[in-house]
């Protein structure tokens, strides 16, 4: 039923297309390409796009088009792994605050308002500079700085689901609390969980472009649409093209993204409460 | 009872703007490198001048000591020396907060100023090919990552057009010129607005039309209830309230500033202030900054919270 | 051409204006100086001061420059002129004495007659010993290399001081100097000030110089105006200098184009194929004494590393030796800096120090293999080489935010993994790779395997010897991490050598004595040295009177610039 109210969304389900089109691409389009990534031709610098190269070459003389290719499978990666960490933050944070109230949700909601306190970029930046631009650290860094929104939603969300009365029969069943809130609450939330799991790739994936923009994300030579564009604003004066295609495989996946997001949101939860949105 | 939540809200916010201030510390200590980096590769420099440097600048004390230093001075209004520029940190804000504010104050008043005319009309006309057109355009401003679309206005109107200037905040060497002054802000502030506008208006499309659809709606429409009357006496009021909380809390931005779009623009702000601390690792500034941030952050979440409670009649405080 | 252009030209020729002579494409400088006009330079970084002994960055050197000057200075060719002062002292012409023991000195300057500062009042020897009481005053100054062994200054007269230095100090001639930016100060205007660093004087200083500082509005522009007191009649010929702050490089190459400043100071290479095809623009590019190189760490990476515990892969001579020999330093030259660098073989490039057959290997990856070969580095099935279960698997590391030393680390991958040997990026910010010993720089601990950056020896190298090259300078737990030998490299008879440079005033004896030394650096391999980096400048082509000086920035002798036709 859900679905049928998704697919009435004929822009949702283009995106959809759209998405699963890029990720074939990343996840294909690299075998086919006859380029490597990371092969330098220093004779070929700066090439604008030609048919031998579709959307032109870099400043070392490599292929653009496999450059995002291979950086679309960073980019998403980082993408769906910082989402997780911050829907698994999130749910477990916000359960614990919403399911026990009192004194643990005070506590808790405390640390989530300190945490909301400190300048996101800030802390972004100095842990990149002290744990350095791994993969990993990329990952963990964004999960750990984008958690709190989801853990207010499930708390919302599990402190107006305790009161209904199948909780309180669990409860006089004697069930323990961690079935109620696996087998109950959680699968009642799921909704904005799932709302909030797609809109947090499209934000993770521009935080995480935006990280290697400033140099502190993925290093190079590993291709990343964030550290494509760092270099394209030198690049950009003699080679708009390095500057054009990366950004935009970066507004068409984050654009199809949100789409797709609206139109689950619209599917899931007709009634959803609007909740305050951040930049 | 309002002021007496708020004065409790401000004295709980004490013990943790404290908190962030340590954490913030120890976190900028912690990092490798450290102010005397810019000595390191002087030439002329040796050894035994950085250890000087070292214990002139006291970082050969330990850590509580240089937090307990900093905080004492901090409180009696001394924010301390700038390592790399020697000057007053307070100075070096003062200096660079007009700017950040001219710019972003600019993008919130341009933001709302086009956002709630669109966001209403966009919800009124919803489905009509205006909103539709809106919908695409605003989700183009929410997709786009904001550093792409000032480096494309820059190459576009910038380079090769060669409409706007390619950054800084005036023709330097000129005297002071309105019109100057509005032609370099153009760019910039269309870039951050593009993107504000998207957020706010549809936020306020979103929140108009749970209310237009709402049961209670349709019955005082059945009842004569004047579209006009409806849009603007109910819906526009009830969507008011959770755009103003947002707007609150957004009111950090007007002071801190977009780092990256400051970068790209060469926008001599605070934002700018700040990367250029952190890469040179100059503590001062930095905690100065810190400071002036996370209490405005503290601040507008008790603003946006004061703001729900009176706007909205179901909630009380006690 | 026209005649009255060749004829201009042959004019100039005759004259050895090498300003005439067009680094780059474009027409050739203005020629014929023209009094009056403002000058606007672009600059794409803010100076953090202008006092000369609290500056780091060259961006300050650069406008304290036109107003602040020495007793001497380093001309172009490398060898040292006198500015205040009548004559450069030396053992030859009487300036410079030994103690009849042989281990004190006293070198003697003599002010030139009339010398005024930019307000009007005489410049006296005073002024030289106030200048040496504060930078030994001052806790703020960055260095007091030199001055430190300053036992004291008498003044006889008003023309005249006698430094009394209280050891052999063989860099003597390069104190003091415009050129290391140790110029003199106005006793009469700092000697009120309690604490110079709150004083307006390191915002809008002056001095001798041609220009003054009037003028320094944060992130905007610093004005600098002629100075009616400079001793060279008729000189400056510009009224005005405005150092125009720019956001980025981008920003000053559209406004050079534009014609909306007249000067770009310190482009990137990768600017340069843009600016070629301009026609109404000069680029200069002028070797400096800057050398880019890979240091490489000859001990075992560790926080803090122990120098006798050696590197498991780079402890090998051999390797080392074979990863000189698959770098294709020219092809980097050639192509990611469109040749405006030349190719470095030792850390002295220019200057009269500077050693002239002291190499380094060329580019030759089949000897490299055969090397490792023969050193016992066995191909591994995924051809990365292997010796006694260690992996040839390093990890390099510069600072962020560079395009070219970004290019070139991918330019080291892919070659170096043809000859066995993998290498990872692991860049940093440059305040972390130039921290300090305390703030766990990775560099002064020893956790690293190679560093890319660029250094620039002093004109008078035994201090970069000894602090690089020298045992006693590795930074430990004992020193408290001081000193500058990264590489950990320690070899006593390169101590030796160091010692005996340092003990003489003899320049060529001591030229002899370096290139031994760096003869003996190279040997060890415990460097590449990547290639010499110049200062690459650009100006408008009605600008004029600028000449090249690797040694100091462009505006050093700012009294002979003018704009024509503006």
């Amino acid at each position: 039923m859900a679905l049928r109210r998704f697919a009435v969304h004929r822009l949702a389900v283009l995106s959809l297309a759209v998405l699963l089109l890029v990720v074939a691409l990343v996840l294909v389009g690299p075998a086919l390409s006859p380029y490597n990534p990371e092969h330098t031709n220093l004779d070929l610098r700066y090439e604008p796009p030609s048919l031998a190269h579709v959307m032109g070459t870099d400043s070392l003389g490599r292929d653009l088009l496999t450059r995002i290719m291979y950086g679309g499978r960073i980019s998403l990666t980082v993408g769906v792994l910082a989402m997780t960490v911050a829907i698994t933050l999130g749910i477990l944070v916000g359960a614990l605050a919403g399911f026990y109230a009192g004194v643990t949700d005070a506590v808790l909601m405390r640390f989530v308002d300190m945490m909301l306190s400190f300048p996101r970029l800030f802390l972004l930046i100095l842990f990149s500079v002290f744990f350095g631009g791994t993969f990993l650290t990329v990952v963990l860094l964004l999960g750990a700085l984008s958690w709190m929104s989801v853990s207010r939603l499930i708390r919302a969300s599990f402190l107006s689901l305790k009161e209904r009365p199948f909780v309180e029969a669990a409860r006089a069943l004697a069930v323990p609390d961690r079935m109620i809130v696996l087998r109950h609450l959680l699968p009642n939330s799921l909704a904005p969980i799932i709302v909030a799991a797609t809109l947090g790739i499209a934000t993770a994936i521009i935080a995480e472009s935006t990280l290697s923009f400033l140099g502190l994300g993925i290093q190079p030579p590993t291709p990343s649409w964030g550290n494509m564009l760092k270099d394209a604003q030198t690049d950009m004066v003699v080679a708009p093209w390095t500057a054009f295609f990366p950004g935009l495989a970066i507004f068409v996946t984050v654009l199809a993204i949100n789409f797709v997001g609206d139109g689950l949101r619209d599917a899931l939860d007709p009634q959803h409460v609007v909740r305050s949105g951040r930049r | 009872m309002v002021s007496r939540y708020a004065g409790r809200r401000l004295l709980q916010a004490l013990p943790l703007l404290l908190g962030i201030s340590v954490a913030s510390f120890v976190i900028i200590n912690a990092v490798p490198g450290g102010p005397l980096a810019a000595y390191e590769n002087a030439p002329g420099v040796t050894p035994m001048d950085l250890q000087r440097l070292q214990h002139q600048l006291g970082l050969d004390q330990p850590l509580y000591v240089r937090y307990l230093t900093w905080l004492t001075h901090f409180l009696t209004g001394d924010w301390g020396y700038s390592y790399a520029t020697q000057q007053p940190v307070l100075a070096m804000i003062r200096e660079r907060l007009p700017n950040t504010l001219y710019l972003m104050g600019t993008v919130y008043i341009v933001t709302f100023l086009l956002a709630v005319p669109l966001g209403v009309l966009t919800a009124v006309r919803q489905y009509s090919w205006f909103d539709h057109l809106f919908t695409g355009l605003s989700f183009a401003g929410l997709s786009i990552p904001t550093f792409w679309l000032g480096l494309l206005l820059i190459i576009v109107l910038g380079l090769t057009l060669r409409l706007f200037p390619l950054g800084g905040m005036a023709t330097p060497g000129a005297d002071f010129n309105v019109f100057d002054r509005l032609w370099h802000l153009v760019l910039p502030a269309a870039t951050l607005s593009f993107v504000g506008i998207a957020h706010y208006s549809r936020y306020l499309r979103a929140s108009m039309l749970e209310t237009l659809n709402q049961d209670y709606m349709r019955t005082a429409r059945a009842k004569g209830l004047s579209q006009r009357s409806a849009v603007f006496d109910h819906a526009l009021k009830n969507a008011a309230l959770p755009l103003v909380t947002i707007a609150a809390l957004d009111l950090p931005e007007l002071f801190v500033g977009a780092l990256v779009t400051e970068q790209i623009f060469g926008w001599p702000g605070m934002g700018r202030l700040f990367w250029d601390s952190a890469t040179r690792s100059d503590y001062p500034v930095l905690m100065g900054i810190l400071a002036i941030s996370s209490t405005l952050i503290v601040l507008a979440n008790l603003v946006a919270d004061l703001a729900y409670g009176y706007l909205d009649p179901r909630i009380r405080y006690s | 051409m026209s005649r009255p252009h060749s004829l201009m030209i042959a004019i100039a020729a005759i004259l050895g204006l090498s300003a005439c002579g067009g680094g780059g494409a474009g027409a050739p400088a203005a020629h014929t100086p023209v009094r009056g006009g403002t000058l606007t330079v672009a600059i794409w970084q803010e100076p953090n001061t202008l006092y000369p002994y609290y500056a780091t960055q060259t961006v300050s050197t650069l406008v304290y420059e036109i107003a602040l000057e020495g007793l001497v200075r380093v001309l172009p060719d490398g060898t040292y002129g006198a500015v205040l002062a009548r004559e450069v002292p030396s053992a030859d012409n009487g300036g410079v004495k030994l103690s009849s023991d042989g281990k004190r000195m006293d070198v003697t300057y003599h002010l030139k007659p009339g010398l005024k500062w930019a307000d009007g009042q005489p410049v006296t020897s005073d002024d030289v010993m106030f200048t040496w009481q504060a930078i030994m005053k001052d806790p703020k100054v960055t260095s007091r290399s030199g001055y430190d062994q300053i036992a004291s200054i008498d003044t006889p007269d008003p023309l005249t001081a006698v430094v009394h230095y209280g050891s052999i100090y063989a860099a003597y001639a390069s104190r003091f100097s415009s050129s290391v930016g140790q110029p003199i100060l106005p006793k009469h205007v700092l000697e009120k000030e309690a604490d110079i660093s709150k004083s307006d004087f390191v915002r809008a200083p002056f001095g001798t110089g041609p220009f003054r500082i009037t003028e320094f509005r944060s992130a905007d522009h610093i004005t600098a105006e002629r100075n009616p007191n400079y001793r060279e009649a008729g000189k400056p010929y510009l009224d005005r200098i405005i150092f125009r702050s720019v956001p980025s490089r981008e920003v000053a190459v559209a406004q050079l184009k534009a014609g909306e400043v007249d000067a770009m100071w310190n482009l990137l290479e990768a600017q340069l194929p843009d600016l070629a095809k301009q026609t109404d623009i000069n680029v200069r590019a002028v070797a400096s004494p800057s050398v880019e190189r890979l240091e490489f760490n000859l001990a075992r990476p560790a926080s803090p590393a122990d120098p006798s515990v050696p590197h498991p892969v780079l402890g090998d001579v051999n390797m080392r030796h074979a990863l000189v020999l698959a770098t294709p330093k020219k092809r980097l030259v050639d192509k990611l800096l469109f040749g405006k660098a030349t190719v470095a073989q030792s850390t002295l490039s220019i200057g009269w120090a500077a050693p002239k057959d002291v190499h380094q290997d060329d580019y030759n990856p089949a000897r490299a293999k055969q090397l490792l070969d023969q050193a016992g580095w066995v191909p591994g099935p995924d051809g990365i080489r292997v010796k006694n279960g260690v992996r040839a698997s390093l990890k390099i590391t510069t600072t962020t935010g560079d395009q070219v030393r970004e290019e070139i680390e991918q330019v080291l991958i892919d070659e170096w993994r043809q000859i066995g040997v993998q290498l990872e990026v692991n860049n940093v910010p440059s305040s972390v790779l130039f921290g300090s010993w305390s703030q766990n720089s990775p560099r002064k601990k020893g956790n690293f395997d190679i560093n890319m950056y660029a250094s620039s020896p002093d004109i008078d190298p035994q201090d970069t010897v000894v602090q690089r090259f020298t045992c006693g300078n590795i930074p430990r737990p004992e020193n408290n991490g001081a000193g500058f030998n990264y590489y950990r490299y320690c070899d006593p008879q390169t101590d030796q050598l160091v010692q005996q440079a340092g003990a003489i005033v003899d320049q060529d004896k001591r030229k002899a004595l370096y290139t031994a030394i760096l003869k003996r650096v190279n040997d060890a391999q415990i460097s590449v040295w990547l290639y010499n980096r110049s200062n690459i400048d650009a100006y408008r082509s009605n600008v004029g009177g600028y000449r090249d000086d690797g040694w100091d920035n462009l505006t050093w002798n700012a009294q002979e610039w003018f704009v024509s036709r503006k």
